[in-house]
């Protein structure tokens, strides 16, 4: 801890900081919709932001990876002229929580893997993010510590954490020391408050207990004796196949290609959207044929996405612990459950092993 | 929002002209193409490309032409969707996108050297027949080559001409089968499967590359492995819904395996353990 | 090239979904640079005998005099297109199966009812062929621009195989169920951009049941919130009883 890389900000002054990055860009911060419901939205003035809030419906995946996505533009008028385009804004987004960060650090080393997203990369460059630190859980939904994602590591640019008087700001890039400079509010850190920040995360650890009884470097063992688990064939009655797990997930990236014409009929743009593999249309082919028919096979690809696949692709795990797709699950399919489950249908194939 | 025109994106096409289509059944047409700025398509056989109808939309079509024709290069296309439909309306002259190509493919260099045993399904011979005319352009670098092709009706047979000429070959053991005559076919009747035990082959020499309907797979690799063929000597193609080529978009993924990307060409070895694979 | 001729017809229904068409805003002068609407009743007086390279039909077919018309109308035109719930599934016109026809015809003509001799309602292509279905009640004017091109283009339009849930999240709109309200979301085909839910309401499920639903898994649903399941098959029936005749 460089006592440089900290300042201090009181925290009746948090709303001047919210309000002073508005004029350098857009600014999109956690608003409520009511119902516990939060959205990542544009914001006019510090008084629509929620400090305090349970992850949003949509993650900032959202900012990275857009919902619809132009990626070209063709004319075909006399001659086809095609264009790769994308969109891209200065943005910063206010109060993001550590799980999300965790997010998009999963999606930029899908996207910066070769063939790189050359868009997605544009895009990273002009987002600034700022981040709040989790003092306690969300809620109950949430499994963060499982997944190592409780604690501010790395991809922010700035992260704010709440002390008894101050909010104390690590400063993580020169994107983020040129956002503090722009105004006086700002205090510098004593070693005081970087000893009350040091008690503050070993209270976490006290705080934040891993969820699922296991712990993370068993996964690819625990999944690769899960293939033909029942937990999944549970789910195949459960699952009503709505999507909302995938859309709502910080680290799903599958998407759709897709295209329209304008009214004229010579022009139009080729985009991408967000899909999922829970839909019947996903792993269909031209004949007809669907390779993940069953719901159990479409949940359980899932659950490997998250917990296996990129294990091996990329070394990371895929769950940021967010809890977003178990509060979302009109069917109450929880994440948690899920791996508790399978952690006890696998150690009883143990057990039985054994005698 | 700035909008910004990005050259290097992995989504910009090459502009092919179409030079011929060719009818070859009443579903497939085989389109010979070339990119209008004269560059040279660099590709192995197996790898596929995606193939753009700006306004319809884009679909991965596996490459049918020998890598070394230098002319141009062709696919085979069977009408079933919204694109495959459009392309065959289309005639010489034609302006259509491609991007790629992508892929593994046969591994050329592991196959040098051995017997080939090529047994395609239907539509599955397009892929192949780039294999097939490879090893005949150097036929000396590989052993025995057979090819077993099976279509549903003698109607369905794909590339008439060069099944003929193939047939002919001294070099080459060919056969061919219909799982339903007619009245004027007189070859065989039967499944792919009924044409492999009486193929004469060495296991441990041969490699196998096999391509054809979902359903096909499991039974022609049973009559493989009856026959003494090492599982890493067994090729298969994948066919997957690919929608970007590049392990990004997941459409086409087997388990931890992208088809796209790490296949479509798979050794039997690699997936054999898998549910989702076959 | 001339424009093709594109035509407008109703049989049992509000005209809610032409209306949709003549309200279309802005695109209307985008769209009429590349058809040319020679009959649509609720717009304009003119008529056309000839041939119709598109005709949209609004309304489900109730009666006998409907039947042959949509028959003529059908050996008219070359493309013709469902438009609107009561054209593609039948829509609440198809809640009147749910009695028996006399009953129908009694509580509406009282005892003069057999001069108005009726049928089971039933969906456009219950009864001729339909190219493309625009579903909907009323109709939602994007979709429909996109299916018009999609027709020019001579494409198919696919009606997207997934439920209403699956736009709505995106929209990032409260779930219905968590402000304790029934929505027929979860087993609704999407398409609307759940235009619905953005605006406040909830899914009446005007676009029909999404393709492979999960019955058992929403009845399950249906217990954690307390919903009586009968009520949720009388939402369905609302829009859904002529896919009996399917």
């Amino acid at each position: 801890m460089k006592i440089e890389q900290y300042k201090l900000l009181e925290k009746s002054l948090l709303k001047d900081f919210i309000n002073s990055l508005i004029p350098i860009a857009n600014v999109y911060a956690p608003v409520s919709k009511g119902f516990n419901n939060y959205v990542f939205q544009n914001i006019k003035s510090a008084d629509e932001v929620s400090i305090k809030y349970i992850p949003t419906i949509i993650p900032p995946k959202k900012f990275f990876l857009p919902k619809k996505e132009n990626i070209l533009q063709f004319f075909i008028e006399d001659e086809l002229k095609v264009e790769p385009v994308t969109e891209y804004e200065n943005l910063i987004i206010f109060g993001v929580h550590t799980c999300d960060i965790a997010g998009i650090k999963c999606l930029n080393m899908v996207l910066s893997d070769k063939p790189k997203d050359t868009a997605y990369l544009i895009r990273k460059k002009h987002v600034t993010i700022i981040g709040i630190e989790c003092n306690d859980y969300c809620d109950e939904y949430a499994s963060c510590s499982f997944v190592g994602a409780h604690m501010p590591t790395t991809g922010y640019d700035l992260m704010f954490t709440e002390l008894s008087e101050y909010f104390i700001v690590h400063i993580h890039s020169s994107k983020g020391m040129d956002i503090i400079e722009k105004t006086d509010i700002f205090k510098d850190a004593s070693i005081a408050q970087l000893e009350e920040l040091k008690i503050l995360r070993n209270n976490k650890m006290k705080i934040f207990n891993n969820e699922i009884p296991t712990e993370r470097r068993y996964l690819p063992d625990l999944f690769d004796r899960s293939f033909n688990a029942n937990v999944w064939k549970e789910l195949e009655q459960k699952c009503l196949s709505c999507g909302n797990c995938t859309a709502v997930c910080p680290t799903c990236y599958c998407f759709d290609i897709k295209e329209e014409v304008d009214l004229t009929l010579k022009a139009g743009e080729r985009y991408r959207v967000w899909f999922s593999c829970q839909l019947d249309p996903f792993a269909k082919v031209a004949g007809g044929h669907d390779f993940r028919k069953e719901r159990s096979a479409r949940q359980r690809h899932r659950f490997y996405r998250k917990f296996r696949y990129h294990i091996d692709r990329y070394g990371m795990v895929f769950c940021t612990g967010c809890g977003r797709c178990s509060r979302t699950c009109m069917a109450k399919i929880n994440l948690k459950e899920v791996l508790t489950s399978l952690i006890r249908e696998s150690e009883a194939k143990i057990w039985r092993k054994w005698l | 929002m700035a909008k910004v025109v990005i050259k290097d994106s992995p989504y910009n096409l090459k502009k092919a002209k179409i030079l011929d289509v060719k009818t070859l059944t009443e579903k497939e047409k085989l389109f010979k193409l070339v990119f209008e700025d004269k560059t040279w398509l660099d590709f192995e056989p197996g790898q596929f490309i995606m193939v753009s109808l700006m306004g319809i939309g884009e679909i991965p079509v596996s490459i049918c032409s020998s890598p070394l024709n230098r002319h141009y290069f062709e696919i085979c296309v069977r009408a079933v969707g919204k694109v495959t439909n459009s392309l065959h309306k289309l005639k010489a002259g034609d302006i259509i996108g491609v991007r790629g190509p992508y892929g593994n493919g046969f591994p050329i260099k592991s196959l040098e050297g051995h017997d080939l045993l090529i047994i395609a399904g239907g539509l599955g011979i397009a892929p192949l027949r780039s294999l097939i005319l490879y090893s005949i352009d150097n036929r000396r670098d590989f052993g025995e080559i057979h090819i077993l092709f099976g279509c549903k009706t003698p109607g369905e047979l794909l590339f008439e001409d060069e099944i003929e000429e193939w047939s002919k070959r001294l070099d080459i053991h060919f056969a061919c089968t219909v799982d339903r005559a007619d009245p004027d076919w007189k070859g065989n009747v039967g499944l792919i499967t009924s044409l492999i035990p009486g193929v004469d082959i060495d296991p441990l020499r041969t490699y196998a590359a096999v391509v054809g309907p979902p359903v096909m797979y499991k039974f022609v690799i049973k009559e493989l492995l009856a026959k003494g063929l090492p599982v890493d000597q067994i090729l298969l193609s994948f066919e997957r819904h690919m929608k970007c080529g590049m392990g990004k978009c997941g459409r086409c993924q087997i388990q931890n395996l992208y088809c796209c990307k790490d296949g479509p060409v798979f050794t039997f070895k690699e997936i054999m353990d898998m549910a989702e694979a076959l | 090239m001339s424009k093709p001729k594109v035509a407008f017809f109703d049989f049992a229904c509000c005209e809610g979904c032409q209306l949709q068409v003549a309200n279309i805003g802005e695109p209307l002068i985008d769209l009429l640079d590349i058809v040319q609407v020679v009959e649509f009743r609720e717009v304009m007086s003119e008529k056309w005998d000839g041939e119709f390279d598109v005709s949209f039909i609004e309304g489900s077919i109730t009666d006998e005099h409907a039947v042959e018309r949509i028959k003529k109308i059908r050996e008219r035109s070359k493309i013709l297109v469902a438009l609107g719930s009561c054209a593609t599934i039948g829509g609440v016109n198809g809640m009147k199966n749910s009695f028996p026809l006399e009953e129908v015809g009694k509580y509406v003509y009282g005892e003069s009812y057999k001069f108005f001799p009726t049928l089971q309602t039933k969906a456009v292509h219950q009864v001729v062929p339909v190219d493309y279905f625009i579903n909907g009640c009323p109709i939602y004017q994007p979709e429909f621009i996109t299916v018009l091109k999609c027709i020019l283009q001579g494409i198919p339009y696919y009606v997207p195989e997934y439920p209403v849930c699956v736009e709505c999240k995106l929209n990032e709109n409260v779930c219905m169920y968590d402000r304790g309200l029934t929505c027929m979301g979860p087993v609704t085909k999407a398409g609307c951009n759940s235009w619905c839910i953005n605006n406040g309401n909830i899914c009446y499920g005007c676009r029909g049941l999404t393709i492979n639903p999960n019955t058992e898994g929403f009845k399950e649903v249906l217990k954690k919130y307390n919903i009586p399941e009968d009520f949720l098959i009388k939402k369905i029936e609302m829009y859904n009883k002529c896919k009996e005749l399917d």
